[in-house]
C-alpha cells in the first residue's frame, strides 16, 4: 500500500497520478464510491471524505480495506493540525480520520507527504524525489 | 535528554512517546494535564489509561504549575499534554494571561531535573480559520511554547498519521 497525504491542494492526486502511471478511471473517489468499488481500487482520493460518510465504521472499513486491497494507492489529507471544534460530529469526524490514517500508514510501505506540490517521502526509501 | 513530540489530532503522539520510554529502566511518570471535564475529556483519559496499562507509569495529575513538581534525578517524564496545560493556565482564572513564560520556565526545571523528558504538544494552528479573542490568543501562547521548547530540547519530531517526522536532533527510537 501507498499513502499519500499533505493539506488540500497540494498536488496529491497529481503526483499519484504521475507517480504510478494511473489513469482517471483508476481513480475511486472516497466521498462517492461504492465500497466494493473502492476494495478494487488502484487509487482512493479523498479518503477524509469516505471516513465522513461511514462514521464509527469507517475504522473496520479501513481495516477491511488493508487486508484486502493491498496495493492501493490511498490519498488523504492532513486535517488535524488546528483547533478542536465545537461541534461533535466534526470533533469525531476529525478523530476517525486521525486514527484511520493510522491504520493506513501502519499497512503502508511508502507514506508521502506534500507540500506544494513536493513530494516528500516520510516512510519507505527516502531518498526517492520523484 | 528532552524530546518534544507534536502533530495533529489522533496521530499516534502518545504511542510514539510510550514507545520511546518503553526500554527505560528506571522509574516513569506521566504527567497528566488533561482535567476531567465533559464526556470527551474523560473518554480520552480513559483511552490514555488503557493505553498505558501495562507500561510501568506512575500518573501525576497536574492541570497547572508544572514547576512545583519535583522528581527525582534518575526518572523518565512523560508529559501529556501541553495543548491541555496551555489552556488550564489561559482560561481557569479570573483573567486571560500569556501562561508562555511561566509554562516554559517550569518545563526547563524539569527538564534539568529528570534524565529523560517527553513532552507531547499540539499543533493547532493550520486550520485556516480565523478565531476570535480567547481562541486566537490560545493558538499564539501554544505556537510560542512550541518554539521556545524546540529551542532547547534535543528532539523534535512531528507525527503524521503515525508516521515520525524528524525535526530536529536525532530519532529516539
Amino acid at each position: 500500500m501507498v499513502m499519500v497525504t499533505g493539506g488540500a491542494y497540494q498536488g496529491k492526486t497529481a503526483y499519484a497520478m504521475r507517480k504510478f502511471g494511473l489513469a482517471e478511471n483508476d481513480v475511486a473517489d472516497g466521498s462517492a464510491a461504492s465500497r466494493e468499488a473502492l476494495k478494487n481500487a488502484r487509487c482512493i482520493s479523498n479518503y477524509q471524505e469516505l471516513v465522513r460518510r461511514l462514521g464509527d465504521d469507517s475504522i473496520a472499513f479501513t481495516e477491511e480495506l488493508c487486508r484486502c486491497n493491498r496495493k492501493a494507492v490511498v490519498i488523504m489529507d492532513e486535517i488535524g493540525c488546528g483547533i478542536v471544534p465545537v461541534d461533535k460530529s466534526e470533533r469525531v469526524w476529525r478523530e476517525n480520520v486521525g486514527r484511520c490514517g493510522c491504520i493506513i500508514a501502519a499497512n503502508s510501505d511508502t507514506v508521502v507527504r506534500m507540500v506544494c506540490g513536493i513530494p516528500a517521502v516520510i516512510k519507505g526509501d527516502k531518498g526517492d524525489k520523484s | 535528554m528532552t524530546t518534544l513530540i507534536t502533530g495533529g489530532s489522533k496521530c499516534g503522539k502518545s504511542s510514539f512517546a510510550e514507545k520511546m520510554l518503553e526500554g527505560f529502566p528506571g522509574r516513569k511518570v506521566y504527567i497528566a494535564t488533561m482535567q476531567p471535564f465533559g464526556e470527551d475529556a474523560s473518554e480520552a483519559i480513559e483511552r490514555h489509561r488503557k493505553m498505558r496499562e501495562g507500561k510501568d507509569f506512575e500518573t501525576v495529575e497536574k492541570y497547572t504549575d508544572i514547576h512545583e513538581i519535583s522528581l527525582g534525578m534518575n526518572c523518565a517524564v512523560l508529559l501529556e499534554c501541553m495543548g491541555n496545560l496551555c489552556a488550564n493556565e489561559m482560561f481557569s482564572g479570573s483573567e486571560v494571561v500569556c501562561p508562555a513564560e511561566k509554562i516554559v520556565s517550569g518545563i526547563k526545571m524539569l527538564a534539568e531535573n529528570v534524565s529523560e523528558l517527553v513532552i507531547v504538544t499540539n499543533q493547532v494552528g493550520s486550520d485556516g480559520i480565523s478565531y476570535p479573542g480567547g481562541t486566537a490568543d490560545y493558538i499564539r501562547a501554544l505556537g510560542k511554547i512550541n518554539r521556545r521548547i524546540a529551542g532547547f530540547a534535543d528532539n523534535v519530531i512531528e507525527c503524521v498519521y503515525g508516521v515520525p517526522v524528524l525535526l530536529k536532533g536525532e530519532m529516539p527510537c
